[in-house]
């Protein structure tokens, strides 16, 4: 109950924020880190707690942004029909990822998905009679919001895409826990401990790994197709490897596994090198060494050390 | 009793690339009955349990359990025939507690669908609740509802191997297969273990496939015994009809030890 | 025809180019189950070293090639040291993670090191043209195929017949009674991985006088690495030295035939394929998938 307060508490204090600052460079800060919340979160559900690793979540995110592009381009749909689209398409592609990772492990499941990653990316870029290249595509803002014939409000500019986003992440985000929290939550974990067992109590471990992967990469579409209609214009360069990486660091820097690790993994890293000030040019940098530092020393994440200390200080009580 | 056996091996045949690791084996195991596999170290013992649970897919023979065809069928889907399993290294879900380790062997027998459950719908809520106090009153039966909440890595072999048994009664299987379940108790713990086996199948009618190496125990639970050596069936009747035979010695102990007894 | 020997001769000069990245790597990835995506770093490292002396510092060819093993050597003991002796005990994907994060701060180093304009080692030799038959070929890039078979003989004796050699190749069976018997594991690591970084550092050295350098570069190296490596089976030299010769190949005739488009995806399509249908690789023997 007290967790649950706090967060809704969390939720109103960053609905105020545009009220409460001057300027737009705290609010689009914030907004880039809630598209982070919710490709993260996606990433988790996977990784974390189905223990399939997937470098791909850059180029679903990518996906879903160009779901929007292509839509807009050539049916001339908007946000409303880019989003279930974009979650669907994304959805399939997830489980085309999902085959291979039925069949191989470890290292390999990874290479699989960096070349996935590669490949879309490469796609993206090479096919510009589709894609449109190293030039991009355009995309126009959410725009009007109708119910029932009567317009009430226009989503365009730097707040209004906020709050939308704002409250796709919270959907999205209570989403994530009630399927973390279900069965087939649990039987992600259980394929991820120990799938052999898994299968000898009865559990589709298939059925287990292609849910997980459906669900990271439409919760990757959905964060694309958002932030393509804010950003008004989509390039591959957005949706590369390291973006990938980046969302796998947050994971991993949070604490894969814990349900609200990756969420702080993603306001540190995000807000930690804003910090950094005159320094900012090293920010990439920055982040590369805390990457290393994180895995090397402390890689249950900070989650994952505060529930260590937590259990080390009951069994001292 | 005259009822079909529970499971059927007819003819089983596995190779390991050069090496015939189970050859031509046929066993039964009837409802309700404890039935004992034996033999030296590599005899092809746990090569079986695996051929039967299904991890291991035969080369040749076929399998029938409660009178179907299942060698076809992967694991998950023979354990949701009702084919539960121990493992001869203990194998348990490490992050999660005891009682959430006893309700996730009991997802296969759950009525209400996942959906329901993503959805949070009171009618899955309240089964859930059910299965948990199911579990607790199961780990009542073993004395140790006190580590129903604790992480399963926190507890003892001993303990540990007792939430294995307990998280394969849950889903109430027709067949449980043991392998060596006693393998690293101290013995009180396998008098305790010898006692639970027993009750078992007769509180619950369970049958049961018991891979071991203790011949006590063998001898004090099995209704009928098969032996293997080298992959092949050397013997197959009552424990103290087996155990005496000079074939098995043999297997066990090898033949080089009569020609220098007789010397 | 003739084009077709020019395709030929092109994909072998790229071709050898992936040999001498790959090779390292298939020693590391193969032997030591280290998956280390900084590799590509090596390489990119390798040609700024050799650039950075020759145009800013005004070196001889052969001094700046001292300075590339100087600076390899330095980095594979590094990398080592993070990623194998650090790392070793954990799961299989911290190395990935933290061999990520080393290839972040390496490039991101040289970005700020070297800026991102791209650059060209130009030398006295750049005009110089081999022919043989109907096929054209720069000597600086006719040296990439002469320096790749001269170093992986090299390197396949060293294997074959010294103590080091055979002590990597009883690790890849089985490390630990390969230390039972005596072999000092530590150090054929530490050796592992400052061959790899050699030989990628040459073959950086080797290409910067063939494509423009710049801090990205090792990015598609690396991943084009791994597709060796898995194609010619893990551990497995030769078969790296002959998948990494079909990639350069298959991208040449590629280009010419399907696409320029197409390069580079083509490896990654055959990656995948193979890792679904024949996870040894096209050279390698069976293994059981864990």
């Amino acid at each position: 109950m007290k967790k649950n307060l706090s967060l809704v508490i969390l939720v109103l204090l960053l609905a105020a924020v545009p009220f409460l600052v001057q300027g737009s460079y705290i609010v689009s800060l914030l907004l880039l880190m809630l598209v982070y919340v919710i490709l993260t979160t996606g990433l988790n559900l996977v990784t974390g707690f189905c223990g399939q690793f997937s470098f791909a979540q850059g180029a679903f995110f990518g996906i879903g942004a160009y779901t929007a592009g292509i839509m807009s381009r050539d049916l001339h749909t908007g946000f409303w029909v880019h989003l279930p689209a974009g979650m669907i398409i994304t959805g399939l592609c997830g489980l085309l990822l999902g085959i291979p990772a039925l069949r191989l492990k470890g290292h390999f499941l990874a290479i699989v998905t960096i070349a996935f990653q590669t490949i879309v990316y490469l796609g993206l870029v090479q096919w510009t009679s589709f894609t449109g290249g190293q030039n991009g595509l355009p995309v126009e803002p959410v725009g009007d919001v109708s119910l029932f014939g009567a317009h009430l409000f226009t989503i365009d500019g730097l707040r209004a895409n906020y709050w939308l986003i704002l409250t796709a992440t919270v959907v999205l985000v209570v989403i994530a826990e009630r399927l973390v929290k279900s069965r087939l939550g649990r039987e992600w974990v259980a394929v991820r401990d120990d799938e052999v067992l898994a299968s000898a109590i009865g559990l589709n471990a298939t059925r287990a790994k292609l849910t997980a992967f459906v669900a990271s990469a439409a919760f990757a579409g959905a964060a694309g197709v958002l932030m393509a209609h804010y950003m008004g214009n989509i390039a591959p360069d957005d949706y590369t490897i390291w973006i990938s990486c980046t969302i796998v660091a947050m994971m991993i820097i949070g604490g894969k596994g814990s349900f609200y690790g990756p969420i702080l993994g993603v306001a540190l890293l995000t807000l930690l090198p804003e910090m950094l000030g005159d320094w900012a040019r090293y920010r990439m940098l920055f982040f590369g060494v805390l990457l290393v530092l994180a895995i090397a020393l402390m890689p249950e994440g900070i989650a994952g050390r505060v529930r260590k200390l937590r259990a080390t200080k009951e069994a001292q009580a | 009793m005259s009822t079909a056996p529970i499971l059927e091996a007819r003819g089983i045949h596995r190779r390991f690339g050069g090496v015939v690791a189970v050859k031509d084996v046929s066993l039964s195991v009837g409802v309700g009955e404890i039935v004992g596999l034996i033999g030296p170290n590599g005899s092809g013992k746990s090569t079986m349990v695996n051929l039967i649970t299904g991890e291991l897919e035969a080369n040749g023979g076929s399998f029938l359990f409660g009178g179907q065809d299942v060698t076809a069928l992967p694991p998950y889907k023979r354990a949701r025939l009702g084919m539960a399993r121990s493992f001869q290294m203990i194998r348990l879900f490490g992050s999660l507690s005891v009682e959430d380790n006893l309700l996730l062997a009991h997802h296969i027998r759950m009525q209400s669908s996942t959906l329901d459950t993503i959805l949070g719908r009171a009618q899955a809520v309240q089964e859930e609740d059910a299965v948990r106090a199911k579990a607790r009153e199961l780990l009542q039966w073993f004395e140790m509802e006190q580590f129903a909440k604790r992480p399963a890595t926190d507890l003892s072999i001993g303990q540990q191997r007792m939430v294995e048994l307990a998280r394969g009664l849950i889903s109430m299987p027709k067949l449980f297969l043991l392998d060596e379940p006693a393998a690293g108790l101290s013995p009180p713990n396998v008098d305790r273990l010898v006692g639970i086996i027993r009750r078992m199948r007769d509180e619950f009618g369970m049958s049961i496939l018991l891979v071991e190496h203790d011949m006590r125990v063998v001898r004090e639970l099995c209704d009928q015994v098969v032996v293997l050596d080298s992959g092949v069936m050397i013997a197959q009747g009552h424990p103290e009809a087996v155990v005496n035979d000079p074939v098995v010695v043999e297997a066990y102990i090898g033949s080089g030890w009569k020609r220098r007894a007789k010397a | 025809m003739d084009l077709l020997l020019q395709y030929l001769a092109n994909g072998i000069v790229n071709g050898s180019n992936y040999v001498l990245v790959a090779v390292g790597l298939t020693l590391v990835f193969g032997i030591l189950g280290v998956v280390n995506f900084a590799h590509g770093e090596f390489y990119m490292l390798g040609a700024y070293t050799g650039l950075i002396l020759v145009i800013n510092y005004g070196l001889p060819i052969w001094a700046a090639l001292a300075g590339v093993l100087v600076v390899a050597v330095i980095l594979g003991l590094g990398a080592e040291g993070l990623l194998n002796k650090m790392l070793k005990e954990r799961d299989a994907t911290s190395s990935i993670i933290a061999s990520f994060g080393l290839a972040v701060v390496l490039q991101n180093s040289a970005l700020i090191g070297f800026g991102p304009s791209p650059m060209l080692m130009q030398t006295k030799y750049s005009t110089i043209g081999v022919e043989m038959g109907p096929v054209y070929l720069p000597l600086q890039q006719l040296l990439i195929p002469v320096a790749m078979v001269a170093l992986i003989s090299v390197l396949y004796l060293v294997l074959r017949y010294t103590w080091t050699g055979r002590s990597l190749r009883a690790m890849a069976q089985h490390a630990v009674v390969a230390r039972m018997c005596g072999v000092r594991v530590q150090r054929v690591a530490v050796i592992t991985f400052i061959v790899s970084a050699l030989l990628a550092g040459i073959a950086g050295f080797l290409m910067s006088s063939v494509y423009m350098v710049y801090p990205i570069i090792g990015n598609m190296i690396v991943l084009k690495a791994f597709t060796v490596v898995i194609l010619g089976g893990m551990g497995n030299v030769a078969g790296a030295a002959a998948a990494g010769l079909l990639l350069g190949i298959v991208e040449s005739l590629t280009s010419a035939y399907l696409g320029n488009g197409l390069r580079d995806i083509v490896g990654f399509v055959i990656v995948i394929a193979v890792l679904l249908l024949r996870p040894q690789g096209l050279f390698g023997r069976t293994f059981q998938r864990s």
